[in-house]
C-alpha cells in the first residue's frame, strides 16, 4: 500500500532551501539560521521549530507593508525540516551569492533572516498603492523562495532596445537595478467603460532580468484566509 | 500536464518543450524485481560506437555530460538528464532501456513509465504495463532520436535477452570484445570509479578507489550468476550485478514494508540533518539512492545474504560509511547540484544562475510556448496583427499598440450568454508579446487552410487574417441557451486555452462530450446536441441531473478535444 507513495518520501537534504517537488519548499532549519516565512505558509515540519509571527524587528523593517498592519511574516528558529506551500503555486529557489532581487510582497515565500531587505514602494508608482503592489528588495549571501502561479518565464531585459512592460499582476520578481515606471498602453477609448484590459503596465529599462507569472491572479491566498 | 504517448508515438521535443536541458524519468518496477536502467548513445547505423555514451549506473554520465545518470527520485525509479545541444553530433539517438536484473519476465511488471520533465514540469509521458510484455527480459522504452531535430519515440520493445542481449543489439562490439572481458573489467571498473566519485562525496570516494575494485565486483557477481544467461561478461553486466544486488533491496523496498519502517529510526535523528554527522536514517537515503551507491560494489565486500536482507534499521556494515559523506552534502550543496537541477537549479549561485531554467525560449517562430501556460507571439515580421483575449497579456518588449477590439455582435451575445464578455484586444506594432491566463495549459493550433470550431470561452489568441465566425448551438438545458463557438479557417495560429491535460479523441459513431467540458473539434464533424435526462440516485441538491451532451458525428480524422474541466 505504501509503495507509490514511498517515491514521495523526502530526499537527502542538499542544500538550505530545495524544491520538494514544483509547489513545495524544504528548508533545512538551524539553530541561528532563522527564516522568515509568509505567515500560514507552513505545510508540515520535522524537529524543533518555533514560530514567532510579526515579530518586532520585522515590524521595524516591513512598517509600510501594504496596509500598515503590520508585515505578513513570521521568525521560524530551530533545528529540523520546514515545509512550506502556498496554495499550490509553483516555488522557485534562488540562492542569491550576493545579488540582489526585488519581489512582489504576495510572490515572497520565504528568505533567510539574515539577508537585508526592505520594502520599498515602486517608485513612480503612486497610483498602484492601493493595490498592494509593494516589494522586497533582498540581497546578501543566501536563499530566497518565491512563488508562481504557474510555471515562471525570465525576461532579459536589455536584450531589446525598447523597453519591457509588465502585466503587474503577473509580475514576480525584477533586478532592482532596473528603472521602473508605470504606462498606460491602451489608448484612451479602450478605458472608457471596459477598463478590465491591460490597462496599466510596468515598464522597465536597463540591464537585468523580469521575472513573471502565466497568471493575473496575484491574489494573495495566504492573506485572504487570514 | 504532460502529453500522453502510446507505443509507437513520436513527436518533436521542440513541440513538447522549447527546451533542451531535459530531465528524463523512468519508472518501472515489479514485485520481487530489480531492473537495470541505462541510456545507450547510438551513432547514425544505431551502433553504439563509443561505450562512454553507454549510460549506466556505473558510468554515470557521458564524457562531456550531455547525458548524466541522477539516481532514483521523484518517483522515479531512475532518472537520467539530457542536455540535447551538448550531444555530440555523432550521436544521433539515444536509447533508454530496461533490463531485469536476475530472473523474472517483463509480464510481470507493474504500470510504468518514461517521462520528460523539462523546465519542471512534466512534458511527455509514455506508460506501459505488464500486459504489454511477456516473456522478454528486457525492453527499449523510448528513444531520442535526431531526424532533423531531435525527436522523442515510445518505442516499449521487449527483449528476450538481457542487458548483454541489448548490448549486442547496439554493438556489434561486444561479441568482438568478448574474449577480453577480464582486462576491459578490470581497466573499465577503476577508470569507472573517478566519474563516479566526483558525485559521490570525496570522503567516500578515497578509500574505495584503491585496488580492490575488481575483486569485490567478481565476487559479487559469482553469485547471480546462476540467474543471468552465462556468455554474460560484456563490459557491463558483471558490476551490474554488483550494484544492484544492494541497491535493490534498499531502493526498490521488497513488499511495501520499508516505508513504515522508516519513521521510527528517523524520528529522533531529526536535529541532525542540518549539519550534524549521524547515519542518514533509511527513510531518507533510501527511496532515492544518492549516486554514490554506484560506489558500494567497491567498497568492502558485503556480507552473504545482504542482498536479501530487509530493509535494517540499524545500518549495516559499509552503510555507515557514507554518513560522513551525506551529512556533509547537507553542508555543502554541491554534490547533489546535478540532481537537483530537476526542478529546478539549487546548487548553483546567483539570482540568474537559479533563474537559468526558466530563461525565455529562443526566437524563430511566430508563436513560440515558452512554458506549457505561457506563449509568446512575435509581432512585426509581417505586420500581421493578433487578436488576444483581453487581459491576457503578462508582458510585451517592443512597441506595441494593444487597441480594444469586441467580438462583433455574436460576441456580446457570448459574452450576455455566459457571463463572461468576449472581449478581444488587438495587438498590432513590433515587438514580443507574452499571453498567458489564469495558469490554463495553452495548446498552439496551426491552420493551413483546415478548420476547427473551439468554444468560446477556450479562445486566448489568433491571428488576425484567420476567418473566423461565431456559431451558435442551441439546446436544452445548455446554461445560457447556447454554446458558442468560433471557427476557425484559413492560414494561421489559434492558441487554445485548456484546463488540465486534454484528451483528443477520434469521431466516431458513438463520440460523445459535455458541453461543458469539450473545447474543441476539428470543423468537418457535426455537433448534435443529445440532451439526456439520467436519474442520479446521488445527485446533490439543485441539481437536476439533467446533463447536455453534444454528440459529434463526421468522416474518420476527425477528432474532439476535451479538457477535464467543466466550467
Amino acid at each position: 500500500m505504501n509503495q507509490p507513495l514511498a517515491g514521495y518520501a523526502p530526499t537527502p537534504v542538499a542544500a538550505r532551501m530545495e524544491n520538494h517537488g514544483a509547489n513545495m519548499l524544504k528548508v533545512a532549519m538551524q539553530t541561528g539560521n532563522d527564516l522568515l516565512a509568509r505567515v500560514g505558509s507552513m505545510v508540515a515540519y520535522e524537529g524543533f521549530v518555533q514560530y514567532e509571527p510579526n515579530p518586532p524587528a520585522v515590524r521595524q523593517i516591513a512598517r509600510d507593508w501594504i496596509t500598515g498592519e503590520g508585515a505578513p511574516l513570521m521568525k521560524a528558529s530551530g533545528d529540523g525540516l520546514l515545509y512550506l506551500a502556498d496554495y499550490g503555486a509553483e516555488i522557485v529557489v534562488i540562492n542569491l551569492g550576493g545579488d540582489s532581487i526585488s519581489v512582489n510582497g504576495t510572490n515572497l515565500l520565504a528568505f533567510d533572516a539574515h539577508l537585508q531587505w526592505g520594502v520599498e514602494r515602486v517608485k513612480g508608482l503612486a497610483k498602484f498603492a492601493g493595490q498592494g503592489l509593494w516589494n522586497i528588495k533582498i540581497s546578501g549571501q543566501g536563499y530566497v523562495a518565491l512563488t508562481s502561479r504557474g510555471t515562471p518565464i525570465v525576461v532579459d531585459c536589455g536584450r531589446g532596445e525598447d523597453e519591457t512592460y509588465v502585466d503587474p499582476d503577473a509580475l514576480i520578481a525584477w533586478s532592482p537595478n532596473l528603472k521602473v515606471k508605470g504606462k498606460r498602453s491602451f489608448k484612451a477609448g479602450s478605458l472608457i467603460g471596459r477598463g478590465s484590459g491591460e490597462a496599466y503596465q510596468m515598464g522597465f529599462s536597463g540591464e537585468g532580468i523580469v521575472v513573471v507569472q502565466p497568471s493575473e491572479d496575484s491574489t494573495d491566498r495566504l492573506r485572504v484566509r487570514g | 500536464m504532460a502529453r500522453e504517448f502510446q507505443r509507437g508515438h513520436k513527436a518533436r521535443i521542440s513541440d513538447l518543450t522549447a527546451g533542451t536541458d531535459l530531465y528524463v524519468g523512468v519508472q518501472i518496477t515489479g514485485p520481487g524485481l530489480t531492473f537495470d536502467i541505462s541510456c545507450f548513445g547510438l551513432d547514425a547505423d544505431e551502433r553504439l560506437s563509443d561505450d562512454r555514451y553507454f549510460v549506466f549506473f556505473n558510468q554515470p554520465k557521458s564524457p562531456e555530460e550531455s547525458i548524466q545518470l541522477l539516481g532514483a527520485q521523484a518517483g522515479d525509479t531512475e532518472s537520467f538528464r539530457v542536455t540535447l545541444d551538448r550531444i555530440p553530433a555523432n550521436i544521433q539517438k539515444l536509447s533508454f532501456t530496461a533490463t531485469i536484473d536476475g530472473a523474472g519476465q517483463m509480464s510481470q511488471i507493474a504500470p510504468g513509465y518514461v517521462r520528460i520533465v523539462a523546465g519542471g514540469e512534466e512534458v511527455a509521458r509514455y506508460s506501459f504495463n505488464g500486459a504489454e510484455f511477456s516473456t522478454e527480459r528486457a525492453v527499449m522504452l523510448g528513444d531520442f532520436y535526431l531526424k532533423d531535430v531531435w525527436r522523442f519515440a515510445a518505442v516499449g520493445q521487449g527483449f528476450d535477452g538481457g542487458l548483454d542481449a541489448l548490448l549486442k543489439n547496439f554493438g556489434g562490439e561486444v561479441a568482438e570484445e568478448e574474449p577480453a572481458p577480464a582486462p576491459q573489467e578490470a581497466a573499465g571498473a577503476p577508470s569507472f570509479a573517478p566519474p563516479g566519485q566526483a558525485t559521490a562525496p570525496p570522503a567516500f570516494g578515497a578509500p574505495t578507489a584503491s585496488a580492490p575494485a575488481p575483486e569485490p565486483a567478481q565476487q559479487n557477481f559469482a553469485p547471480p550468476q546462476g540467474a543471468t544467461p552465462p556468455p554474460a561478461p560484456a563490459p557491463a553486466p558483471p558490476s551490474v550485478h554488483a550494484a544492484q544486488t544492494i541497491v535493490a533491496p534498499l531502493g526498490t523496498p521488497p513488499g511495501g514494508m520499508q516505508p513504515p519502517a522508516a519513521p521510527s529510526p528517523h524520528a529522533p535523528p531529526i536535529g541532525q540533518v542540518p549539519g550534524q554527522t549521524a547515519p542518514p536514517p533509511p527513510g531518507y537515503g533510501q527511496p532515492t539512492a544518492p549516486p554514490g551507491y554506484g560506489q558500494q560494489p567497491h567498497a568492502p565486500t558485503p556480507p552473504p545474504g545482504y542482498g536479501h536482507q530487509p530493509p535494517a534499521p540499524t545500518p549495516p556494515p559499509g552503510y555507515g560509511q557514507p554518513a560522513g559523506p551525506l551529512s556533509g552534502q547537507s553542508v555543502a550543496p554541491s554534490p547533489y547540484g546535478a540532481p537537483q537541477g530537476v526542478p529546478q537549479g539549487g546548487g548553483a549561485q546567483g539570482v540568474a544562475a537559479a533563474l537559468q531554467g526558466y530563461r525565455e525560449a529562443p526566437t524563430g517562430q511566430r508563436w513560440t510556448l515558452q512554458n506549457k501556460k505561457l506563449i509568446r507571439v512575435d509581432l512585426g515580421a509581417d505586420d500581421q496583427p493578433v487578436l488576444a483575449r483581453q487581459g491576457s497579456m503578462v508582458l510585451y518588449q517592443g512597441k506595441v499598440e494593444f487597441s480594444y477590439k469586441g467580438a462583433g455582435f455574436a460576441g456580446r451575445i457570448v459574452g450576455n450568454a455566459t457571463g463572461q464578455e468576449m472581449q478581444l484586444m488587438r495587438c498590432t506594432g513590433r515587438g514580443q508579446v507574452f499571453l498567458a491566463e489564469e495558469a490554463t495549459h495553452l495548446h498552439p493550433i496551426e491552420l493551413q487552410g483546415d478548420a476547427i470550431c473551439v468554444s468560446a470561452e477556450n479562445v486566448l489568441a489568433f491571428d488576425e487574417r484567420l476567418q473566423h465566425e461565431v456559431r451558435r448551438i442551441e439546446g436544452h438545458g445548455i446554461p445560457g441557451g447556447a454554446l458558442f463557438v468560433m471557427q476557425f479557417q484559413g492560414t494561421g495560429t489559434v492558441v487554445v486555452k485548456t484546463h488540465g491535460t486534454p484528451v483528443v479523441l477520434p469521431v466516431t459513431p458513438t463520440t460523445f462530450a459535455d458541453c461543458h467540458a469539450v473545447v474543441a473539434w476539428s470543423a468537418a464533424a457535426q455537433a448534435i446536441v443529445s440532451s439526456q435526462v439520467r436519474m442520479r440516485y446521488n445527485a446533490y441538491p439543485g441539481h437536476s441531473g439533467e446533463s447536455v451532451n453534444l454528440q459529434f458525428r463526421g468522416a474518420p480524422g476527425n477528432f474532439i478535444v476535451v479538457q477535464p474541466f467543466e466550467v
